[in-house]
């Protein structure tokens, strides 16, 4: 049985929870109710080769990071950061936290996720900023728990990620 | 180290017990479970099966396990039953224990303050953002504004350059403008010899005469309550009575006349003083604006023509008016008749010379 810890990052209200609703459930509610601490499922994801269980720990978001608390991360073998593209703040919040992360335990394979983009006409992340990041490396998926769109496949590519 | 005395110690231990629920799960080198106690229902950990694999049961558990650096603890964790706990993680030299110790309370209350922080938060980034939004689309509008303004004010005075006011004024509510006037006295006069002369002092000279001509008509035209309408070259025609129709036009007309004959004799065209040959006539006249880019305001009518071949048949520096003009003039003008003659288009026109 092949078991993985995935930690959801970013800062509060980016859509977390909401992501690992839409992923787990495939549902959507529009009420914000903020997570304290951790709230933990599981949800088995079948690539070509191989079944994997991705164990999601969902985080409560950072409104300032330096209160975060890197014990949750522990044993983590991957990370979704989430953003909130109607937020541009949320981007840096992502990206610090994989930082802190990563001088703690060492890179790992991530994806970053632009979250709302349902939101088209409050969006704020430009596509020079997020073409430049692509450049470097990252894997951004732009992605909507409201609609779904993208979700799956960001999941799903970060599974194989840690899987191989 | 002393111990606390015993209420404090049974209170402690009430408080713990009755308040906060605990379990632990005891967990082998092996990784197996082997064993449970404490409140386990409470947890949801009634089904965990003794010498089994913890893995495949506590799911919080993955790449938590082997573990070294212990004790460990990880706050406000929450369980499938939505049950919120603190987990403790203890080893003695066997065993790994996990402690369970409730944290629903604390969670919830937690959450509360937490909710309300970030709610919060969230509304004032938004009305931040509005803010922004608002500032920029304002600034685009004062823009926006300013421009139209600009381009109005250009538009009015190219309006005011090429119009009398009154018609201007009418052109911007109205698209098309026609007047029929009863009465107005229309005035030609032109440069003598213009195209010759202007060869020989060369351009610059020529645009300086041209210039300070066609403002001596514009002067004059304000002084005595005329319209400049329109220059064609070196000719400019004048009309009064427009487009307020006013009693006396063609007195006003014909004062205009001597004064811009003057204005010409102090002029110095090549060495010479500026000749001008001057026609007047009066009668009705279609006035009005053509043209829909580009405005021109001009007249129209038969008065218009035969005032353009008076003009034409007049001698250098003389002011020749028609008949009709003649018999409007309330004040004293000096007048000498001319013969009758025949004018092409117009037939045989009576016509005089205005000499004061
Ligand atoms: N329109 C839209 N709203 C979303 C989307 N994802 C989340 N939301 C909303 O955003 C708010 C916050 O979502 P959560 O999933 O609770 O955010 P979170 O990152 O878990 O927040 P914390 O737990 O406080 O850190 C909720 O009101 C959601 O309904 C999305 O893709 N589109
Ligand atoms: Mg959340």
């Amino acid at each position: 049985m092949l078991q993985k810890k995935i930690c959801m990052l970013g800062g509060f209200a980016v859509g977390k929870t909401s992501l690992v609703r839409r992923f787990v459930q495939s549902i959507f509610s529009e009420t914000y109710l903020t997570t304290v601490g951790v709230k933990i499922d599981k949800k088995s994801v079948v690539l070509s080769d191989k079944t994997v269980d991705l164990i999601l720990w969902d985080l409560a978001g950072e409104d300032d990071i330096g209160s975060f608390r890197l014990s949750y991360v522990r044993g983590a073998t991957g990370l979704v950061l989430v953003a909130d593209g109607t937020r541009a703040a949320t981007l840096t919040v992502a990206l610090t936290l994989r930082e802190r992360t990563e001088a703690e335990f060492g890179a790992m394979p991530f994806v970053l996720l632009l979250n709302k983009s349902d939101l088209a006409d409050q969006w704020t992340i430009s596509d020079d900023a997020i073409n430049e990041m692509r450049q470097s490396g990252y894997q951004i998926y732009l992605t909507s728990a409201l609609s779904g769109e993208s979700v799956d496949d960001a999941f799903i590519q970060l599974a194989s990620l840690v899987s191989k | 180290m002393d111990e606390p005395p015993d209420e404090v110690r049974n209170w402690l231990c009430s408080f713990v017990y009755n308040d906060r629920s605990i379990a632990y799960v005891k967990i082998d080198d092996r990784l197996l479970v082997a064993g449970k106690g404490g409140r386990v229902e409470h947890y949801g950990l009634s089904s965990l099966r003794i010498g089994e694999p913890v893995a495949g049961q506590l799911a919080f558990i993955e790449g938590l396990l082997p573990y070294t650096d212990l004790p460990f603890h990880i706050p406000m964790v929450e369980l499938p039953n939505g049950r919120v706990t603190d987990l403790h993680f203890f080893s003695d030299n066997a065993c790994i224990w996990l402690l369970f110790l409730d944290a629903t309370a604390e969670h919830n209350n937690k959450q509360r303050i937490q909710q309300k922080a970030y709610e919060t938060t969230l509304l004032r980034e938004r009305e931040h953002q509005l803010n922004e939004q608002l500032e920029s689309a304002n600034e685009a509008l004062r823009k926006s504004q300013e421009g139209l303004s600009r381009e109005y004010q250009r538009s009015e005075s190219l309006l005011l350059n090429i119009l009398p006011a009154s018609i201007a004024e009418r052109l911007k509510t109205q698209e098309q403008i026609a007047d029929n006037h009863a009465e107005v006295s229309v005035l030609f006069a032109d440069i003598v010899r213009f195209t010759e002369k202007a060869r020989s002092v060369g351009a610059e000279t020529t645009l300086a005469i041209l210039n300070s001509f066609f403002k001596a008509a514009d002067l004059l035209s304000e002084v005595h309550g005329c319209e400049k309408i329109k220059t064609i070259g070196d000719c400019v025609m004048v009309v009064a009575g427009l487009p307020l129709s006013r009693p006396g036009h063609a007195d006003a007309l014909a004062q205009f006349a001597l004064e811009l004959r003057q204005a010409g004799a102090d002029e110095n065209f090549g060495g010479e003083p500026l000749k001008l040959r001057i026609g007047i006539h009066s009668g009705p006249i279609v006035a009005g604006v053509i043209g829909k880019r580009r405005f021109a305001y001009d007249l129209w009518g038969d008065t218009v023509n035969l005032a353009a071949r008076i003009q034409t048949s007049a001698e250098p520096d003389e002011i020749r008016i028609s008949d009709a003009t003649h018999k409007l003039f309330g004040q004293e003008f000096a007048c000498d008749l001319i013969p009758e003659m025949e004018l092409r288009g117009a037939g045989r026109v009576q016509m005089w010379r205005l000499i004061a």
